[in-house]
């Protein structure tokens, strides 16, 4: 059964393979600068809403690889190793801009997602609430 | 041959490690990325592997990245309903976001004095990396350094970003996944599935959509400053 499950799984991997290349062919047939595996993914939620892929035939291999999504940035982020005159010169200097700009851009989007988001539920529940407050006594 | 090996085996188990570690111990310098990265790179130091013999490992490593990012599209579908009625909080947030980030970028830079064009490669530094390399030449950027900041950002983001929200108390699970994906793209993404499906989700929406519009306001904003 394991062995069932891990087959499956690699199975679905190869569909989603197959969509990231046909991202990347449509990226370059309309000679957009868009990555590939961006158009795959906009390309595989249209083929989810179409309901021309359905959500079994993919999403124990998907959710396989979005549980290690982080790993496939390790190698990218080694290669770093290979710039150090970039951070001889001034690496301190642009760490600073790039921790503190970072830093700045997460609390603002993240503040006024949150202030607005927590405001909508508030005005979506009033709504909602009073024709089952008029049925329900 | 052997080296490739070696250092594709170096990297799963430092993954590995880092995952137990992340778990057991969880801050910012746990972070997968950030505490794997920093492992690999002593260990290579060590035994005297230098970043060129240790990109064939990085190539056959990283082959799973586009499939991942194709996934991505299943969490959306799954809370397409939840990320339509937040549409317009999530939209405001990823705007304000990428806008705040790159007035930071390079209002910082220049009072630091930096050259024109780091501060130019500092402007795409929240986009996904392949689309900062090709806005990187539009920009008159250096697409290496650009390539550099992105991944630093992408970093510096996972790491500290749901920490600091934390400490700011912003808890809905949307903004904490629109500030992850917008900010630092991949990397934070990656962050944000690790928090939750929603989150998750709004991130690689927010990703994609501070690509966009990143791509169409810089040149935009170039071509009116003169």
């Amino acid at each position: 059964m394991k062995e069932k499950d891990a087959m499956r799984q690699i199975a679905q991997i190869a569909v989603l393979i197959a969509l990231a290349k046909a991202g990347s062919m449509l990226a370059t047939l309309l000679h957009i600068p868009v990555p590939g595996s961006m158009l795959g993914m906009v390309l595989l939620f249209v083929l989810l809403c179409l309901r021309a892929v359905r959500l079994e035939w993919i999403e124990a291999g998907a959710a396989l690889l979005l549980k290690h999504l982080a790993f496939f940035f390790v190698p990218i982020a080694v290669g770093l190793m290979g710039l150090g005159d970039v951070w001889r010169s001034s690496g301190l200097a642009l760490l600073f801009i790039l921790v503190a700009s970072a830093a700045i851009g997460i609390l603002i989007a993240g503040s006024v997602t949150h202030l607005l988001a927590v405001r909508q539920r508030i005005d979506f529940r009033r709504p909602s609430t009073t024709p089952a407050d008029g049925i329900a006594p | 041959m052997k080296i490739t090996l070696f250092c594709v085996a170096l990297t799963v188990g430092a993954y590995v490690v880092s995952r137990f570690a992340a778990r057991r111990y969880p801050s910012p310098l746990t972070t997968p990325v950030f505490f794997s990265t920093a492992l690999i790179v002593a260990l290579l130091l060590l035994v005297g592997v230098d970043s060129e013999e240790y990109r064939p490992a990085k190539d056959v490593l990283v082959f799973l990245l586009a499939p991942a990012t194709v996934a991505l599209a299943i969490p959306i579908y799954k809370n397409r309903g939840t990320l339509l009625t937040h549409l317009f909080p999530a939209m405001t947030g990823i705007v304000a976001g990428c806008l705040s980030t790159i007035v930071a970028a390079v209002l910082i830079g220049g009072w630091l004095e930096m050259d024109g064009m780091v501060v130019a490669s500092l402007s795409v530094k929240s986009v996904t990396a392949p689309i900062a390399v090709e806005l990187a030449a539009l920009v008159h950027a250096n697409p290496a350094l650009a390539a550099v900041f992105v991944i630093v950002t992408g970093m510096v983001g996972a790491m500290l970003g749901p920490w600091l929200m934390n400490i700011a108390g912003i808890a809905h699970p949307l903004a904490r996944g629109v500030a992850l994906g917008t900010i630092s793209h991949g990397q934070g993404t990656a962050q944000a599935v690790s928090e939750g499906e929603l989150q998750g989700a709004i991130a690689g929406i927010a990703m994609g959509a501070s690509a966009v519009l990143t791509s169409i306001g810089l040149p935009v904003t170039l071509w009116m400053l003169g």
